[in-house]
């Protein structure tokens, strides 16, 4: 049996999570994340060469189409010549075949071809990004409401503040590594709110059942009872799961890496949240939440 | 039920799809045991499939602009009658006002009763009351909402039709809300011809060309308007808008400048475009045409109009009074040819022409163009919001990438499950298989899409369908050192579990159905995997294994359990 001094550190613990998520909100802030078209608007497109071509080759051909600023990338197996082209565009029509006529006359290959093909207008991306947050926001709320009506409103506060810290981590996690923010990263996201709080809801409930049983004890020590009792499945639950999105990071390949990338920050940023935010937050609530209930009664 | 899932895969796992085409195209018929099982198969995302997606939205500022058009030539019709018949009639051009200027001497009054009186329900007056000379109208608030209501609608109707008869498979053309429209085609294999097919407004008029200015006068006059205000050589709407407004001035007000475009007969680039006069008002519309087809006359293929009673009426008079003059036929705005008016035409029969290509290319635009001619034109322009094209050799290797993910996270998880909860890991193992199984069978039978997304939902699902059974298993083992008999323990592991493990995957369920309404197709798809795997969970790991734990326990006699 495990008996790790959980609580009784957790202010440190605590000062952990808040340099994380402020640092997170410092990338967001200094280096912005890397929203991909589907926010932004623009156009990706994805051509697939029968020989091998050189990004610089690509690029020099670009040029003289003024699209802005634009990106060139390799994308999957070098032996595919596939070659991935991103630029935010303006609302010009017809832009992709006059690209592919570029590369036909300039490019030296035999054939060429566009696989994929996506064009967001800039009002669009805009709309999808506010609809993102939205979607964000209500999924928080949802969860409050939850776990506000399965346990108490004393439980849910803290329970929600260790999703918003897993977003937040995530996104600080997208930042840092100038990954793309892509509707895919946003159902990652919203997996994480949903998939996070499992364990959140595996400590409740035992607290929930060990209050009544440990009615002598201190809350301190009955929640460090609690972790530590849970402590195996907590990590077991999270370890099956990891090992599935670290396999899709590794083996998978543009969004479905992605995806990968922010389920595994999520799901570990989940557990330690829900052992280092949750609980100290409900004891917080627990301790002070009625003398701050009684200093308004007193009024 | 492990039989029925195994009974829904079939199809997708044998291909019946190709087995289907390919006995079609033989003409032989269909193997016996295609008809033992479901007809559907797992039905694939674009992303998967290849394929189109567009989001358009319709100009609906257009189609007010268009509808205050024909209001205001039924009031020029119907006010010509009257006593106080206005001095003119017009229309703002950069809104859907109406201008109404009464004759020398004449009160408003009259005008306006009539118009509140017969008028009520679509327009309102918005000043000119006081001095002014004109009245200026506007369309009632509930009148524009319905149009544009209509508009979309109208637009929504027409794109239908069009690609029915254009003949994809399964394509799905929704209302967004507002005024936007999604169309989905999977499996299209030319995105540009299919688009231009959507977009096509297939506005048909024909304008009399204005013979008070020569042609090279005309001609002279937009090389010059290029010049000064260095317009590029193109032939877009904006470009043209430009070139007549620089030349207000000098063109006579009811006339128009627009082009007959030429196109390079093979690469169908532009290279070139005639400046035409054109008198503005349309004398036949697109609206009296009765039928359209293509015909072929010495390997040159064409379409051939014909027009319904009034329209061949108003034909006849147009082109008796017009004889020797010409007659501009106009596609969209743009030229198609401006033959002379050789005799009076009364049957009511007209032809467009092509131009210079190669014959399967002609013959297919001419194809496109009698499609769009009979459906009808769009009630207002579409405008491109997002677009995705996907080829089909993408998806294909996509898949494959996805099933290796998904084998090898089966592999890892199955494996540490029995390393770690020995004969329970193996049960928990089973359920899992099983899991995966209904999880498809459920997508086959709901005819759900599985996208991209979908299938690192399903991935995922394979990582959080054990996190159950570790659950129970952790909490069979606490009891277990707590000194409960085997079976006990399985009647505790169960009890107490189920109520964290419901709460926690109703969790992840609600964001599932968050993520369904915020997501379009792809995201969706992974939403409906998600949700789907979810409920299958439930069912696997507090159903599936309790049966099979208690099978052991009570079936091979055996007091211990291994956890």
């Amino acid at each position: 049996m495990f008996n790790f001094q959980f609580i009784r550190r957790m202010n440190l613990f605590i000062l952990v999570s808040v340099i994380a998520v402020g640092g997170s909100l410092y990338l967001m802030g200094s280096r912005g994340l890397n929203f991909g078209i589907d926010f932004k608007g623009g156009i990706k497109l994805h051509y697939r060469f029968s020989e091998p071509v050189s990004e610089t080759a690509l690029r020099t051909l670009l040029e003289p189409l003024e699209l802005g600023d634009f990106s060139v990338q390799q994308v999957g197996e070098i032996s595919e010549n596939r070659m991935m082209i991103k630029f935010e565009v303006s609302e010009k029509e017809g832009l992709s075949s006059k690209i592919t006529e570029a590369f036909r006359k300039g490019l030296n290959v035999a054939s060429l071809e566009i696989e994929q093909e996506e064009t967001v207008g800039p009002k669009a991306g805009s709309e999808l990004r506010k609809k993102g947050i939205l979607a964000i926001i209500v999924s928080w709320l949802l969860m409050l409401i939850y776990v506000g009506y399965r346990f108490d409103f004393i439980f849910a506060p803290g329970a929600i503040l260790a999703l918003v810290h897993d977003v937040l981590i995530t996104l600080g996690a997208f930042a840092l590594t100038g990954r793309e923010v892509s509707l895919t990263v946003i159902a990652a996201l919203l997996t994480i709110i949903g998939y996070s709080i499992n364990d959140t809801i595996v400590i409740y409930d035992r607290v929930r059942e060990n209050l009544p049983i440990m009615e002598k004890k201190p809350l301190r020590e009955l929640i460090n009872i609690t972790l530590n009792e849970t402590l195996s499945r907590t990590i077991i639950t999270t370890l099956t799961v990891l090992f599935v999105v670290v396999l899709m990071y590794l083996f998978g390949e543009g969004e479905f890496q992605n995806f990968g990338f922010a389920m595994t920050v999520g799901c570990i940023s989940g557990t330690y949240s829900t052992i280092f935010v949750a609980c100290p937050f409900y004891i917080y609530l627990k301790e002070y939440g009625p003398r701050l209930t009684q200093k308004f009664k007193h009024r | 039920m492990i039989l029925l899932s195994v009974y829904f895969l079939v199809p997708t796992i044998g291909h019946f799809e190709n087995v289907r085409t390919l006995a079609q195209e033989k003409e032989t018929p269909l193997p016996f045991y295609v008809y033992l099982f479901p007809p559907d198969e797992i039905k694939l995302g674009l992303d998967l499939q290849g394929g189109i997606y567009v989001e358009l939205e319709v100009q609906v500022e257009e189609a007010l602009k268009n509808k205050a058009d024909l209001l205001s030539s039924d009031l020029e019709r119907l006010l010509k009658k009257e006593p106080f018949a206005p001095e003119k009639i017009e229309r703002n051009p950069d809104n859907s006002e109406i201008l109404i200027t009464p004759k020398e001497g004449q009160s408003h009054e009259e005008i306006s009763h009539w118009i509140r009186k017969n008028y009520n329900e679509t327009l309102i007056e918005a000043g000119g009351q006081n001095g002014e000379k004109r009245l200026v109208y506007h369309l009632t608030k509930s009148f524009e909402d319905q149009t544009r209501n209509y508009a979309v609608q109208q637009a929504l109707e027409t794109i239908r039709n069009r690609i029915d008869r254009y003949g994809v498979s399964e394509p799905t053309i929704v209302r967004l809300g507002g005024n936007k429209i999604s169309v989905e085609l999977p499996g299209m294999t030319d995105p540009d011809r299919a688009l231009n097919l959507i977009k096509k407004s297939g506005k048909l008029e024909f304008k009399l060309v204005d013979e008070s200015v020569a042609d090279d006068t005309v001609r002279g006059w937009v090389a010059e308007t290029r010049n000064e205000s260095n317009l590029t050589e193109d032939y877009s709407e904006q470009s043209i808008a430009k070139i007549n407004e620089k030349l207000k001035e000098r063109l006579p007000v009811e006339s128009e400048i627009l082009f007959e475009i030429q196109r390079d007969p093979l690469t169908k680039k532009i290279v070139g475009g005639t400046p035409y006069l054109l008198k503005r008002k349309a004398e036949v519309t697109g609206e009296m045409l009765k039928n359209a087809q293509v015909n072929i006359n010495n390997n040159e293929p064409y379409v051939s109009l014909s027009f319904n009673s009034i329209g061949t009426r108003l034909f006849a008079d147009l082109t008796k009074n017009h004889v020797g003059k010409r007659l501009a036929i106009l596609l969209d705005d743009n030229v198609a040819s401006a033959p002379v008016i050789r005799e009076p035409i009364l049957s009511g029969e007209a032809q467009i022409t092509l131009g210079l290509g190669d014959y399967q290319t002609l013959l297919r635009e001419a194809d496109d163009l009698t499609l769009v001619l009979r459906e009808g034109a769009l009630p207002a322009k579409l405008k491109e919001l997002t677009k995705t094209v996907v080829g089909a050799s993408l998806g294909k290797d996509t898949i494959q990438r996805g099933m290796k993910v998904m084998l090898m996270a089966s592999l890892v998880v199955i494996i540490f499950m029995i390393t770690y909860y020995k004969l329970s890991g193996l049960l928990a193992d089973i359920a899992l298989i099983l899991n995966i199984l209904f999880v498809l069978a459920a997508l086959a039978i709901f005819q759900a899409t599985l996208t991209m997304p979908g299938i690192a939902g399903l991935v995922l699902t394979i990582g959080m369908a054990v996190d159950a059974n570790i659950l129970i298993f952790e909490r069979m083992r606490e009891e277990l050192r707590h000194g409960h008999s085997g079976r006990s323990a399985i009647e505790a592991g169960y009890h107490n579990a189920t109520r964290a493990i419901l709460d926690s995957n109703i969790t992840t369920f609600l964001a599932g159905i968050v993520l369904y309404q915020f997501g379009t197709g792809p995201i969706r798809g992974f939403a409906v995997t998600l949700m789907i795997g979810i409920v299958s969970t439930l069912v696997t790991a507090l159903w599936v294994t309790r049966v099979l734990q208690d099978g052991i326990l009570y079936g091979l006699k055996k007091e211990s359990i291994s956890v």
